[in-house]
Protein backbone atom coordinates (compact mmCIF):
# COMPACT_ATOMS: atom_id res chain seq x y z
CA UNK A 1 0.00 0.00 0.00
CA UNK A 2 1.21 3.05 -0.69
CA UNK A 3 1.65 5.99 1.86
CA UNK A 4 -0.93 8.08 2.62
CA UNK A 5 -1.45 11.23 3.54
CA UNK A 6 -3.19 10.12 6.78
CA UNK A 7 -0.26 8.05 7.61
CA UNK A 8 1.34 11.33 8.94
CA UNK A 9 -0.43 12.16 12.75
CA UNK A 10 0.43 15.69 11.94
CA UNK A 11 -0.95 15.81 8.41
CA UNK A 12 -4.36 13.25 9.72
CA UNK A 13 -4.61 15.82 12.67
CA UNK A 14 -4.65 19.15 10.14
CA UNK A 15 -6.98 17.22 8.26
CA UNK A 16 -9.33 16.26 11.26
CA UNK A 17 -9.30 20.25 11.80
CA UNK A 18 -10.41 21.11 8.67
CA UNK A 19 -13.38 18.56 8.83
CA UNK A 20 -14.48 19.80 12.20
CA UNK A 21 -14.04 23.00 12.84
CA UNK A 22 -16.29 24.51 10.22
CA UNK A 23 -19.27 22.57 11.53
CA UNK A 24 -18.41 22.64 15.50
CA UNK A 25 -20.38 25.80 16.96
CA UNK A 26 -23.67 25.01 14.62
CA UNK A 27 -23.18 20.98 15.61
CA UNK A 28 -22.99 22.17 18.95
CA UNK A 29 -26.11 23.63 18.83
CA UNK A 30 -27.65 20.70 17.03
CA UNK A 31 -26.94 18.43 19.57
CA UNK A 32 -27.94 20.44 22.52
CA UNK A 33 -30.98 20.87 20.40
CA UNK A 34 -31.50 17.38 19.91
CA UNK A 35 -31.30 15.86 23.94
CA UNK A 36 -35.22 16.37 24.40
CA UNK A 37 -35.85 14.07 20.94
CA UNK A 38 -35.50 11.38 23.06
CA UNK A 39 -38.87 12.08 24.83
CA UNK A 40 -40.63 11.27 21.48
CA UNK A 41 -39.45 7.37 21.96
CA UNK A 42 -42.60 5.48 21.34
CA UNK A 43 -43.40 2.66 23.62
CA UNK A 44 -46.80 2.47 22.47
CA UNK A 45 -46.37 -1.35 20.99
CA UNK A 46 -50.60 -1.21 19.20
CA UNK A 47 -49.38 2.53 17.38
CA UNK A 48 -48.42 1.75 14.06
CA UNK A 49 -45.39 3.85 12.08
CA UNK A 50 -46.71 5.08 8.85
CA UNK A 51 -43.97 6.45 6.64
CA UNK A 52 -43.42 9.09 4.07
CA UNK A 53 -44.91 7.44 0.79
CA UNK A 54 -45.21 10.62 -1.10
CA UNK A 55 -44.26 13.88 -0.74
CA UNK A 56 -45.57 16.39 -3.25
CA UNK A 57 -42.30 19.22 -2.66
CA UNK A 58 -40.04 16.28 -4.43
CA UNK A 59 -41.99 15.63 -7.69
CA UNK A 60 -41.01 16.58 -11.02
CA UNK A 61 -41.90 19.65 -12.45
CA UNK A 62 -45.50 19.55 -14.57
CA UNK A 63 -46.08 16.70 -12.64
CA UNK A 64 -48.65 15.87 -9.74
CA UNK A 65 -46.53 18.67 -7.61
CA UNK A 66 -48.67 21.52 -9.27
CA UNK A 67 -52.04 20.02 -8.34
CA UNK A 68 -54.29 21.38 -5.46
CA UNK A 69 -53.09 24.89 -6.28
CA UNK A 70 -49.47 24.17 -5.47
CA UNK A 71 -50.39 23.51 -2.31
CA UNK A 72 -47.85 20.58 -0.37
CA UNK A 73 -49.32 17.06 -0.12
CA UNK A 74 -47.76 14.54 2.09
CA UNK A 75 -48.85 10.85 2.37
CA UNK A 76 -48.02 8.62 5.22
CA UNK A 77 -48.49 4.98 4.63
CA UNK A 78 -48.98 1.91 7.05
CA UNK A 79 -51.71 -0.55 6.97
CA UNK A 80 -54.78 -0.54 7.40
CA UNK A 81 -54.93 3.27 8.15
CA UNK A 82 -53.19 6.42 6.26
CA UNK A 83 -53.52 9.62 6.43
CA UNK A 84 -53.03 11.99 3.66
CA UNK A 85 -52.07 16.09 4.07
CA UNK A 86 -52.43 19.14 2.22
CA UNK A 87 -50.69 21.74 3.60
CA UNK A 88 -52.52 25.51 3.02
CA UNK A 89 -50.59 28.64 4.59
CA UNK A 90 -50.71 27.35 8.92
CA UNK A 91 -53.41 25.33 8.37
CA UNK A 92 -53.10 21.31 7.72
CA UNK A 93 -55.67 20.02 5.84
CA UNK A 94 -55.68 15.98 6.32
CA UNK A 95 -57.87 12.57 5.21
CA UNK A 96 -57.80 9.34 6.81
CA UNK A 97 -57.96 6.48 4.15
CA UNK A 98 -59.81 4.77 4.18
CA UNK A 99 -62.29 7.15 5.83
CA UNK A 100 -63.65 6.77 8.83
CA UNK A 101 -64.38 9.12 12.14
CA UNK A 102 -61.20 9.54 14.76
CA UNK A 103 -58.88 11.60 17.13
CA UNK A 104 -56.42 13.08 15.63
CA UNK A 105 -53.11 14.78 17.97
CA UNK A 106 -50.84 17.03 16.08
CA UNK A 107 -47.89 16.82 18.06
CA UNK A 108 -44.82 19.36 17.75
CA UNK A 109 -41.44 18.36 18.75
CA UNK A 110 -41.47 21.37 21.24
CA UNK A 111 -44.10 19.65 23.22
CA UNK A 112 -47.14 21.69 21.75
CA UNK A 113 -50.01 19.82 20.96
CA UNK A 114 -53.43 20.49 18.55
CA UNK A 115 -56.10 17.79 19.01
CA UNK A 116 -58.33 17.59 15.53
CA UNK A 117 -61.42 15.82 15.01
CA UNK A 118 -61.76 13.57 11.87
CA UNK A 119 -65.62 13.28 10.25
CA UNK A 120 -67.29 10.29 9.27
CA UNK A 121 -65.17 10.60 5.46
CA UNK A 122 -61.88 10.98 7.61
CA UNK A 123 -61.33 15.11 7.11
CA UNK A 124 -59.78 16.93 9.52
CA UNK A 125 -58.25 20.09 9.67
CA UNK A 126 -55.39 21.72 12.17
CA UNK A 127 -56.19 25.46 11.85
CA UNK A 128 -53.43 27.00 13.42
CA UNK A 129 -50.16 24.59 13.19
CA UNK A 130 -46.87 25.26 15.21
CA UNK A 131 -43.93 25.83 13.90
CA UNK A 132 -40.85 23.18 13.69
CA UNK A 133 -41.01 19.29 13.27
CA UNK A 134 -44.15 17.54 13.69
CA UNK A 135 -46.05 14.60 13.40
CA UNK A 136 -49.67 13.11 13.39
CA UNK A 137 -51.40 10.54 15.81
CA UNK A 138 -54.67 9.09 14.69
CA UNK A 139 -56.79 6.81 16.44
CA UNK A 140 -59.99 5.13 14.69
CA UNK A 141 -62.35 2.57 16.44
CA UNK A 142 -60.22 -0.26 14.51
CA UNK A 143 -56.70 1.20 14.30
CA UNK A 144 -53.78 3.59 15.77
CA UNK A 145 -50.76 5.13 13.89
CA UNK A 146 -48.35 8.02 14.22
CA UNK A 147 -46.79 9.55 11.09
CA UNK A 148 -42.98 9.92 10.59
CA UNK A 149 -41.84 13.24 11.89
CA UNK A 150 -41.74 15.98 8.92
CA UNK A 151 -41.00 19.83 8.63
CA UNK A 152 -44.32 21.23 7.05
CA UNK B 1 -9.87 -3.24 18.00
CA UNK B 2 -12.67 -2.12 15.12
CA UNK B 3 -14.68 -4.59 16.78
CA UNK B 4 -14.82 -2.88 19.99
CA UNK B 5 -15.58 0.24 18.71
CA UNK B 6 -18.72 -0.85 17.06
CA UNK B 7 -19.65 -2.94 19.99
CA UNK B 8 -19.43 0.46 21.76
CA UNK B 9 -21.64 2.53 19.69
CA UNK B 10 -24.05 -0.69 19.55
CA UNK B 11 -24.13 -0.41 23.04
CA UNK B 12 -25.29 3.17 23.16
CA UNK B 13 -28.07 2.46 20.30
CA UNK B 14 -29.52 -0.24 21.97
CA UNK B 15 -29.63 1.86 25.67
CA UNK B 16 -30.76 4.71 24.15
CA UNK B 17 -33.90 2.10 22.33
CA UNK B 18 -34.52 1.36 25.94
CA UNK B 19 -34.38 5.15 27.17
CA UNK B 20 -31.38 6.15 28.02
CA UNK B 21 -30.75 9.60 27.95
CA UNK B 22 -26.92 10.08 28.68
CA UNK B 23 -26.57 7.08 25.94
CA UNK B 24 -28.81 9.47 23.64
CA UNK B 25 -26.95 12.44 24.40
CA UNK B 26 -23.59 10.44 23.84
CA UNK B 27 -24.64 9.33 20.62
CA UNK B 28 -26.03 13.26 19.09
CA UNK B 29 -22.97 14.58 20.44
CA UNK B 30 -20.46 11.90 18.56
CA UNK B 31 -22.65 12.29 15.14
CA UNK B 32 -23.75 16.16 15.42
CA UNK B 33 -20.78 17.19 13.30
CA UNK B 34 -21.09 14.11 11.00
CA UNK B 35 -24.90 15.01 10.59
CA UNK B 36 -23.88 19.24 10.21
CA UNK B 37 -21.72 18.23 7.78
CA UNK B 38 -23.79 16.32 5.53
CA UNK B 39 -26.35 18.87 5.45
CA UNK B 40 -23.51 21.87 5.10
CA UNK B 41 -22.84 19.87 2.38
CA UNK B 42 -26.25 19.97 0.64
CA UNK B 43 -25.99 23.85 0.63
CA UNK B 44 -28.55 24.03 3.35
CA UNK B 45 -28.74 27.51 5.34
CA UNK B 46 -27.95 27.80 9.36
CA UNK B 47 -31.33 27.94 10.10
CA UNK B 48 -32.52 25.10 7.87
CA UNK B 49 -29.61 23.03 9.32
CA UNK B 50 -30.83 23.33 12.29
CA UNK B 51 -34.76 22.19 11.26
CA UNK B 52 -33.96 19.79 9.42
CA UNK B 53 -31.15 17.60 11.74
CA UNK B 54 -33.91 18.09 14.56
CA UNK B 55 -36.25 16.04 11.95
CA UNK B 56 -32.85 13.32 11.47
CA UNK B 57 -33.16 13.07 14.80
CA UNK B 58 -36.53 12.87 15.89
CA UNK B 59 -36.33 9.99 13.00
CA UNK B 60 -34.09 8.42 14.47
CA UNK B 61 -35.47 7.89 18.00
CA UNK B 62 -38.44 6.62 15.76
CA UNK B 63 -35.47 3.88 13.78
CA UNK B 64 -33.70 2.94 17.71
CA UNK B 65 -35.81 -0.30 17.69
CA UNK B 66 -34.69 -1.21 14.36
CA UNK B 67 -31.22 0.28 14.07
CA UNK B 68 -29.95 -3.21 15.17
CA UNK B 69 -26.19 -3.07 13.29
CA UNK B 70 -24.21 -0.28 15.16
CA UNK B 71 -22.44 0.11 11.79
CA UNK B 72 -25.56 0.69 9.86
CA UNK B 73 -25.98 4.39 12.01
CA UNK B 74 -23.82 6.47 10.18
CA UNK B 75 -24.85 5.28 6.88
CA UNK B 76 -28.60 5.65 7.84
CA UNK B 77 -27.54 9.28 9.44
CA UNK B 78 -26.17 10.27 6.24
CA UNK B 79 -28.93 8.54 3.81
CA UNK B 80 -31.32 10.39 5.84
CA UNK B 81 -29.41 13.98 6.12
CA UNK B 82 -29.26 13.90 2.17
CA UNK B 83 -32.89 12.87 1.41
CA UNK B 84 -34.62 15.23 4.21
CA UNK B 85 -32.30 17.86 2.93
CA UNK B 86 -33.22 18.08 -0.37
CA UNK B 87 -37.01 17.41 0.54
CA UNK B 88 -36.71 21.03 2.67
CA UNK B 89 -34.97 22.58 -0.22
CA UNK B 90 -37.46 21.47 -2.56
CA UNK B 91 -40.08 22.96 -0.18
CA UNK B 92 -39.23 25.91 0.69
CA UNK B 93 -37.66 27.51 -2.70
CA UNK B 94 -40.54 26.07 -5.32
CA UNK B 95 -40.03 28.56 -7.74
CA UNK B 96 -36.82 27.21 -8.35
CA UNK B 97 -37.59 23.69 -8.47
CA UNK B 98 -39.80 24.27 -10.72
CA UNK B 99 -37.22 25.72 -13.16
CA UNK B 100 -36.49 22.65 -15.05
CA UNK B 101 -33.24 24.00 -16.27
CA UNK B 102 -31.01 23.80 -13.12
CA UNK B 103 -31.41 19.88 -12.32
CA UNK B 104 -30.07 21.39 -9.09
CA UNK B 105 -32.28 18.95 -6.79
CA UNK B 106 -31.28 15.97 -8.23
CA UNK B 107 -27.57 16.72 -8.10
CA UNK B 108 -28.61 17.24 -4.49
CA UNK B 109 -30.12 14.37 -3.97
CA UNK B 110 -27.55 11.80 -5.97
CA UNK B 111 -24.76 13.92 -5.47
CA UNK B 112 -24.80 13.01 -9.81
CA UNK B 113 -22.61 16.18 -11.84
CA UNK B 114 -20.64 17.77 -8.89
CA UNK B 115 -17.67 18.00 -9.59
CA UNK B 116 -15.60 15.21 -8.41
CA UNK B 117 -13.15 17.41 -6.48
CA UNK B 118 -16.08 18.40 -4.90
CA UNK B 119 -17.60 15.20 -3.86
CA UNK B 120 -13.80 13.67 -2.55
CA UNK B 121 -14.01 15.97 -0.45
CA UNK B 122 -16.96 15.63 1.07
CA UNK B 123 -16.02 12.11 1.55
CA UNK B 124 -13.14 12.88 3.19
CA UNK B 125 -14.73 15.27 5.58
CA UNK B 126 -17.31 12.69 6.24
CA UNK B 127 -15.27 9.73 7.10
CA UNK B 128 -13.40 12.15 9.34
CA UNK B 129 -16.29 12.65 11.25
CA UNK B 130 -17.77 9.19 11.17
CA UNK B 131 -14.25 8.12 12.40
CA UNK B 132 -13.88 10.33 15.05
CA UNK B 133 -17.37 9.59 16.42
CA UNK B 134 -16.07 6.07 16.09
CA UNK B 135 -13.86 6.73 18.89
CA UNK B 136 -14.17 6.09 22.53
CA UNK B 137 -14.95 8.95 25.13
CA UNK B 138 -10.99 9.39 26.03
CA UNK B 139 -9.63 9.50 22.96
CA UNK B 140 -12.41 11.31 21.31
CA UNK B 141 -11.91 14.07 23.81
CA UNK B 142 -7.90 14.23 23.74
CA UNK B 143 -8.41 14.32 19.80
CA UNK B 144 -10.93 17.17 20.47
CA UNK B 145 -8.87 18.97 22.65
CA UNK B 146 -5.58 18.76 20.05
CA UNK B 147 -8.51 20.15 17.77
CA UNK B 148 -9.41 23.77 19.55
CA UNK B 149 -8.54 26.76 17.48
CA UNK B 150 -5.59 27.80 18.73
CA UNK B 151 -4.50 24.47 20.48
CA UNK B 152 -4.51 24.26 24.22
CA UNK B 153 -0.49 24.07 25.49
CA UNK B 154 0.37 20.84 26.76
CA UNK B 155 0.32 22.07 30.52
CA UNK B 156 -2.64 23.31 29.89
CA UNK B 157 -3.91 19.32 27.98
CA UNK B 158 -2.48 17.67 31.23
CA UNK B 159 -4.59 19.85 33.29
CA UNK B 160 -7.48 18.98 31.67
CA UNK B 161 -7.43 15.23 31.13
CA UNK B 162 -5.31 14.40 34.01
CA UNK B 163 -2.33 12.87 31.78
CA UNK B 164 0.87 13.57 32.65
CA UNK B 165 2.66 16.08 30.34
CA UNK B 166 5.03 13.18 29.00
CA UNK B 167 2.19 10.72 27.82
CA UNK B 168 0.11 13.54 26.55
CA UNK B 169 2.35 12.67 23.25
CA UNK B 170 2.09 8.69 23.25
CA UNK B 171 -1.34 9.40 24.18
CA UNK B 172 -2.31 11.57 21.23
CA UNK B 173 -0.53 8.82 18.83
CA UNK B 174 -2.26 5.58 20.26
CA UNK B 175 -5.67 7.60 19.85
CA UNK B 176 -4.74 8.70 16.15
CA UNK B 177 -3.70 5.11 15.52
CA UNK B 178 -7.33 4.19 16.58
CA UNK B 179 -8.75 6.68 14.36
CA UNK B 180 -7.30 5.11 11.07
CA UNK B 181 -8.61 1.79 12.50
CA UNK B 182 -12.60 2.88 12.75
CA UNK B 183 -14.65 1.37 10.10
CA UNK B 184 -15.74 5.00 8.43
CA UNK B 185 -11.35 5.49 8.32
CA UNK B 186 -11.37 1.73 6.84
CA UNK B 187 -14.14 1.95 4.00
CA UNK B 188 -12.76 5.26 3.09
CA UNK B 189 -9.02 4.11 2.59
CA UNK B 190 -10.26 0.95 0.94
CA UNK B 191 -12.38 3.34 -1.64
CA UNK B 192 -9.38 5.55 -2.21
CA UNK B 193 -7.60 2.64 -3.64
CA UNK B 194 -10.10 2.51 -6.34
CA UNK B 195 -9.13 5.78 -7.98
CA UNK B 196 -5.02 5.25 -7.74
CA UNK B 197 -4.78 8.93 -8.69
CA UNK B 198 -6.06 10.11 -5.46
CA UNK B 199 -4.45 8.10 -3.03
CA UNK B 200 -1.63 10.52 -2.02
CA UNK B 201 -3.62 13.63 -3.19
CA UNK B 202 -3.51 16.35 -0.28
CA UNK B 203 -6.87 17.42 1.11
CA UNK B 204 -5.61 20.99 0.56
Amino acid sequence: MPQHRWDDDEKLLADLADALRPVTPLANRVAEQAGGALAWRTVDADLQLATLSFDSATEPVGSSRDANGGNRVLVFHCSPLSVEVELQGDRLLGQLVPGSSGEVTLEAADGTQVRARADEMGFFLVAAMPSGAIRLQCETATAKLVTAWFQP
Amino acid sequence: MVDDINISISTLVTAAAGGDQAAWNDIVGRYSPLLVAVLRQCRLSSADTEDVAQTVWLRLVEHLETLRQAKALPSWIVTTARREAWRQAAAGRRVLARDPGTGEWARLAADVDAPEDTVLVAERQQALLSGLAELGGRDRELLLLFLEDPPPSYAAISRRTGIPIGGIGPTRARALAKLRRTTAMQNFRASETDRPETTTGAMR
